[in-house]
């Protein structure tokens, strides 16, 4: 986006100019989480809940390296998702009336969720940390790690439907993100809400390496983020358009 | 959802048109879930994960494998249960932040009151079904590791401390210095006895027994008391406080 030239002291235009900052940030690092996913062996395929612990412990010694690798980059990364969703705060604080109650409840599900995503890399890594550990403590850390990895969603849950609460009420006359951003979000939300109950089972769909808990859960989430990010970046880019910032 | 017919069908809306009719709807949506989440909140740690009341801390291992094994489904569906719904705290406690912030008494209370709660969710709440849950996946484990998970469940979830106190300090010296008398100045001097309980609680940590211990008729009960008393108090202001909410309006940034 190209701001007009001679507008630069204003506020209006470092608010702008630093919430595209902050996508960019975002964008960035969900190109790096993406290769620190790929790269996790423990997650090609998902480690198995029936795995005993000398598998475990096996697993971690013979995936040391890659394991702190992927960790140490989903911790430096994986809160770098928060520009973004503090930029969809700012957007909620943009819209009607209505929607304001709906702003600060968003930012404290973002605020605890990232602490939860941050406290998994930190046991995996610490799993994978002294691999010559008690096997029955390196599967206590991994059952620990596997349990705040996939089940905690219901922060994502309410932020997403904090967002689509908010994009239905903001019903003036210059809508911030357009309806089906909502729609989107409520259907991502569904997607992701069974992993919450992975831990009742050890084996099939649900459980915490199954297609729906592991699977399903991580691609909607990683699409919605995606698309959360492109839809922000161009309602960043309507606001420069309404305060005359830009063409 | 169909909420207002001002925008108007089957063509870009202007910008002349831009303000909606004012309405309530979306308050009274977000004051709901405060009820909502907190009944549940009650079903997952009395009923599913029985950490209310509490077992007890002078135990041994085999009691302590005993109580796992015995609540072995009900405390892996209180998991589950907890995880799908405990974002609910963030819209309880978010909504009262915004109604924090249309107090006369400036942002910033408002804003520690939402950091202490958002932090405190996880310790406090999160944590102690996590422990739990993994004490429960797997029977077979050696005794002094679920013995341990079960200590860290159990302090982390009873012995919480400077998050809340933080948090509930800021509610009462917000209400205090307000004078839009968003909530009542009763509902302050009431907070500050959950500060009360929060500073007694200090003691559960160095008793395994005893009125202090985590499941002490003083550091527990009182606390339990102090907490539905105050919780049904801060719900029930909260509803005054929308139901005087003018349509239409906003906090200040």
């Amino acid at each position: 986006m190209q701001l007009l030239s001679g507008i630069d002291d204003l506020p209006r235009t470092a608010n702008v100019r630093t919430q595209l900052m902050a996508l960019w940030v975002t964008a960035i690092s969900l190109a790096l989480m993406l290769v620190a996913y790929a790269v996790f062996p423990g997650f090609w395929p998902p480690m198995s809940p029936e795995m005993s612990a000398e598998a475990v412990a096996d697993f971690y010694r013979n995936n040391a390296g890659w394991i702190r690798f992927s960790m140490v980059t989903f911790n430096l990364c994986g809160l770098m998702l928060l520009p973004l969703f503090c930029v969809v705060t700012v957007q909620i604080k943009r819209m009607a009336a209505q929607s304001q109650a709906f702003a600060y409840c968003y930012l404290m599900a973002t605020i605890s969720g990232g602490t939860i995503f941050a406290l998994a890399a930190t046991i995996f890594a610490t799993a994978a940390y002294r691999p010559n550990r008690d096997a029955d403590l390196i599967l206590v850390l991994n059952d620990l790690g596997w349990i705040v990895f996939v089940a905690p969603v219901g922060m994502a849950l309410i932020q997403n439907l904090m967002l689509a609460l908010a994009i239905y009420f903001d019903n003036g006359a210059r809508p911030v993100y357009p309806r089906w951003v909502g729609h989107f979000a409520l259907v991502v939300a569904l997607a992701m809400a069974p992993a919450a109950f992975s831990m009742t089972v050890t084996s099939g769909p649900f459980a915490w390496n199954g297609a729906i808990s592991f699977w399903l859960r991580n691609i909607a989430f990683g699409t919605f983020l995606v698309v959360l990010l492109v839809v922000s970046w161009k309602a960043v880019h309507r606001q420069a358009i309404d305060e005359g910032l830009t063409e | 959802m169909r909420v207002s017919a001002t925008v108007p069908v089957g063509g870009e809306p202007t910008l002349t048109d831009s303000q909606p009719p004012p309405s309530k709807r979306a308050l009274s949506i977000a004051f709901w879930i405060f009820p909502g989440f907190f009944g549940l909140f009650g079903v997952v740690f009395v009923v599913l994960l029985r950490v209310i009341p509490p077992p007890r801390p002078d135990v041994d291992n085999k009691y302590i494998t005993d109580y796992f094994e015995t609540h072995h489904s009900s405390i892996l569906i209180g998991l589950g249960l907890l995880c799908l719904v405990f974002g609910g705290s963030a819209v309880a406690n978010g909504f009262i932040t915004y109604h924090m912030k249309r107090m006369s008494s400036g942002p910033v209370f408002a804003y520690v009151y939402m950091g202490g709660l958002a932090v405190g969710s996880i310790p406090g709440m999160l944590l102690v079904a996590v422990c739990w849950g993994a004490a429960a996946l797997r029977p077979d484990r050696e005794p002094r590791i679920i013995a341990m998970l079960y200590d860290l469940g159990m302090l982390s979830f009873n012995g919480q401390l400077g998050c809340f106190a933080t948090a509930y300090l800021a509610f009462a010296i917000a209400i205090l210095v307000d004078k839009n008398n968003i909530f009542p100045k009763w509902l302050a001097y009431l907070t500050i006895w959950q500060i009360v309980t929060e500073v007694i609680a200090t003691q559960m940590w160095q008793q395994t027994s005893g009125p202090f211990a985590w499941n002490g008729s003083i550091a527990f009960w009182l606390a339990v008391v102090v907490f539905g008393v105050w919780l049904n108090c801060q719900g029930l202001m909260l509803k005054k406080a929308t139901d005087d909410h003018p349509a239409g309006t906003r906090p200040p940034d």
